[in-house]
């Protein structure tokens, strides 16, 4: 035991510091995935035929195949094909960030859709533009509504974020296999993996909630209205 | 015409310009490594690449005027990563085999390594017990014991199960959690493995020995050359007894 509390000691600061990585990978992710989900969300919802037909095949595509699959498909195909030398870290970012975009955008068209279409209408007659009744009046209660599905979100890609091993990038769990493989101590690396896993999942869950508490607005949901 | 010769000579332009620049920049290379594979390979306390092949590449590396970055990589898609150019060689204990020569290319051998079956330390299995008695055996996915293990079940009629394992230190834990009767790699990590774990090495298993070698693309004419020419100066030297020595080889 006093042996196994040693090497958990000793492996804690590696470990940790693989936190960092996939702490980078998960907001860089989030980011990406935010930008490009929330644009698919609105033309879904308000684009031409074409443009929602074209959404929704990238959507379909990136909801349908594996991750595991995108990964080795985009980092030794796709990202070599364009002459990008992406390194494994920046790889994993874009393609958790194109695969979580299709999700956030169903996160977002359901939150957009949600809300009485009458605020659109009400809207123009003000003279309000499109653009400005959805960047001032829509978005603005859309997303706020999309937090605790967002923060659902970020817990799965985050998780899935230890997948990036697979094209040698050092999070977590690559850093936990590498440990076990040195002092074969499984169990016990895993297991502090798992907790270091937890924390960051907690934080940002409880940051979301946070968030979406700081941003509410007194006696305004849009339920009943 | 004049137009579709435009763009294949702008095509060959660009294709000379970007494959001049890497030749240009070639002093730099990055070495991938299995990192889950002690003691040639594996990341030490510090969270830095160590082990036998590491050490070797470094030496190697600072007498023939490289600079080389170690950088852990999956075992099985580690030729897929040298072709697409991700890593520029592999120095890692890697087996020559047939298989791999038709894809890349391999210095002479530095290493010789047998591949031994690895049992719990109390069992009293025998090498016919574990293949012919409808045993499982488990193998590190991609490596060529879990080939040639494949193959000789096949051709001979052992009625051995293989599973297959990400990586061999894997493969010992099932075997002290009892899933699996033995597992079948190379005698170093085998070594290591009895060393820090209650299992013991049966032996080997009929296999021929087989040599490691550091394997480069084969384009890579130059690094080829200085790799080989590396590795024979190691090998002469007062250094490479040391090695063997620190990790217990022989």
């Amino acid at each position: 035991m006093p042996e196994i509390i040693a090497i958990i000691k000793d492996a804690l600061p590696y470990l940790l510091s693989g936190g960092l990585i996939t702490a980078g990978i998960v907001t860089g992710a989030m980011a990406l995935g935010l930008i490009l989900g929330l644009s698919m969300a609105v033309g879904r919802v308000y684009g031409s035929t074409a443009v929602k037909r074209v959404i929704g095949i990238y959507v379909w595509f990136f909801q349908g195949v594996p991750i595991l699959v995108l990964l080795f498909l985009f980092y030794f195909g796709v990202f070599n094909y364009m002459g990008l030398n992406l390194s494994a870290v920046s790889a994993v970012t874009v393609v958790l960030g194109m695969t979580t975009a299709a999700y956030q955008a169903n996160i977002f068209r359901g939150a957009i859709l949600s809300l009485p279409q009458g605020q659109f209408k009400a809207a123009s007659t003000l003279g309000m533009s499109d653009i400005q009744t959805i960047l001032a009046i829509i978005l603005p209660q859309a997303l706020r509504l999309s937090i605790p599905a967002w923060s659902n979100e970020f817990s799965i890609v985050l998780k899935d974020s230890a997948l990036a091993f697979v094209l040698g990038a050092p999070e977590i769990m690559a850093r936990a296999k590498f440990v076990a493989s040195r002092t074969y101590q499984h169990l016990p690396i895993y297991i502090v993996a798992g907790l270091i896993y937890f924390i960051l999942t907690w934080a940002g869950v409880r940051a979301l909630a946070r968030l979406e508490k700081t941003v509410r607005i007194p006696g305004y949901s849009n339920k009943g209205i | 015409m004049f137009k579709k010769n435009l763009i294949v000579w702008f095509g060959i332009m660009a294709l000379l310009l970007t494959g001049g620049g890497q030749a240009l920049a070639g002093k730099k290379i990055v070495n991938g490594i299995d990192a889950n594979f002690p003691p040639f390979a594996f990341i030490d306390q510090k969270g830095t690449p160590s082990g036998f092949d590491v050490e070797a590449m470094n030496w190697i590396a600072k007498e023939m005027g490289y600079e080389v970055e170690h950088k852990a990589y999956d075992w099985d898609g580690i030729i897929t990563s040298l072709l697409t150019k991700k890593i520029d060689m592999v120095a890692s204990g890697m087996s020559i085999t047939p298989d791999r020569l038709e894809k890349v290319a391999f210095t002479s051998p530095y290493w010789k390594i047998k591949q031994v079956m690895v049992i719990k330390k109390d069992s009293a299995l025998t090498l016919d017990d574990l293949l012919k008695g409808n045993k499982t055996v488990g193998v590190q996915q991609g490596t060529s014991e879990a080939k040639w293990l494949k193959e000789a079940a096949e051709k001979n009629g052992w009625n051995l199960q293989l599973r297959y394992y990400d990586s061999s230190p894997l493969a010992v834990e099932d075997i002290l959690n009892g899933r699996i009767a033995a597992a079948a790699m190379d005698d170093a990590p085998a070594k290591d493995a009895s060393d820090k774990k209650d299992v013991k090495i049966l032996g080997t298993f009929g296999m021929a020995s087989e040599d490691f070698g550091y394997a480069v693309r084969k384009e890579d004419a130059q690094l080829l050359k200085d790799m080989n020419e590396g590795l024979k100066r190691l090998m002469a030297s007062d250094y490479w007894k040391e090695l063997v020595k620190k990790y217990d080889l022989k």
